[in-house]
């Protein structure tokens, strides 16, 4: 319901923008700020610079409003052109990221109940996306910290889904291998214990 | 009695080896079970730490910053383009001039190549008159200087607005 207002809200202004209303152009940045600061900062881990690229991004969007078809939304417009422009400036000035290798192992189960070790493992496999390459990163940006579908991300990144799941399953493999003790970490919300899988393996046997 | 045994021991070990077989099968799909449920939880893991992230709220200059540049460049003329239709007399005016100085010195250089090849008399023949020859030449050099000169004046007056014959 509230991505239809936001989508009828969003057309209303662009008609605006576009009969001459510069100021109609507020609520379009009003409603996307958030989302699109985030997406730079899940880019560049920077938050003044994350605040530059989104800026540029809007302007980018204002620039060439006249060119959005209304072939898709304008969300998976403005998303795909936001990602267009973090990615060329992360070209031009790339993040200085740990390599892949360096990003600090989380602990493992023993000591994971104490909320600051939680946090160093959350952080220690974001650092990790941050090491992947650009090509398997930013799926895994739209994907997981967007929260997008595979078809949005897809189209975000004007991309076949096909090639988006397997970049998606190689950055997962990635992660996989550079973290490999995450399999013992237990969580309260996950059901699967891995107790039960040895228990299964023994019972079939 | 004989061949009774050797079939028993026969089916005994075929037996064996089959229920070996069935283990070994078994056991395959268990540890391939294993492995596809631990990388589903590795997988699982993972997704839950990166959507778990905290939301960075935009800082309460930013929209306004956004706004302003914005304002900037609505205020700002537009960009003026290229006066392609203006240019055009122009642009042909100099591709004929690299043309025909091309083919002019093609040709030139192939009569060279020819006069190489024949003796100095037929060289004398072909200049009858040092001299003339040197003050026309000179005189068509002072008159395309000028013509050139003209019309660049006439392109320029044009392409500023202020219109022209051209």
């Amino acid at each position: 319901m509230n991505a239809l207002i936001s989508a009828e809200a969003d057309l209303a202004d662009v008609a605006s923008v576009l009969a001459g209303d510069v100021r109609a152009f507020e609520g379009i940045v009003r409603r996307w700020q958030g989302p699109l600061v985030n997406m730079a900062w899940r880019y560049c881990r920077d938050r003044g610079r994350a605040e530059e690229m989104a800026q540029e991004a809007f302007i980018r969007a204002w620039r060439g409003l006249s060119h959005w078809r209304r072939e898709s939304s304008f969300s998976t417009w403005l998303f795909a052109l936001a990602a267009n422009v973090y990615r060329s400036e992360l070209k031009r000035i790339p993040t200085e990221t740990l390599p892949l290798d360096a990003a600090p192992e989380p602990c493992g189960a023993a000591t994971q109940h104490c909320e600051s070790e939680k946090r160093e493992r959350y952080d220690g496999v974001r650092r990790a996306v941050m090491a992947l390459p650009l090509r398997y990163r930013e799926p895994v940006i739209l994907y997981y910290f967007q929260e997008m579908d595979l078809a949005a991300a897809a189209r975000t990144m004007g991309l076949p889904e096909g090639t988006l799941k397997a970049r998606l399953s190689r950055a997962r493999a990635l992660l996989r291998q550079r973290f490999p003790h995450l399999q013992e970490m237990k969580d309260e919300h996950d059901p699967l214990e891995y107790s039960t899988l040895e228990t299964g393996k023994e019972a079939t046997n | 009695m004989k061949a009774t045994e050797t079939i028993r021991a026969d089916e005994d070990s075929g037996g064996v080896e089959r229920s070996a077989k069935i283990e070994t099968r078994i056991e395959t799909r268990i540890e391939t079970r294993i492995e596809t449920r631990i990388e589903t939880r590795i997988e699982s893991q993972i997704e839950r730490i990166l959507a778990a992230e905290d939301e960075l709220i935009p800082t309460s200059g930013f929209l306004a910053s956004v706004m302003e540049r914005i304002q900037e460049e609505a205020a700002a003329p537009p960009p003026i383009p290229f006066p392609w239709k203006r240019a055009l007399p122009g642009a042909l005016l100099a591709a004929g001039t690299a043309g025909w100085g091309a083919v002019e010195l093609m040709q030139s250089g192939s009569l060279k190549l020819d006069l190489a090849a024949r003796n100095s008399f037929t060289l004398a023949m072909l200049h009858p008159s040092a001299a003339l020859v040197s003050s026309a030449e000179s005189a068509g050099w002072v008159a395309l200087a000028l013509g050139a000169s003209l019309l660049s004046w006439l392109l320029a007056r044009r392409l500023a607005g202020l219109g022209g014959p051209l």
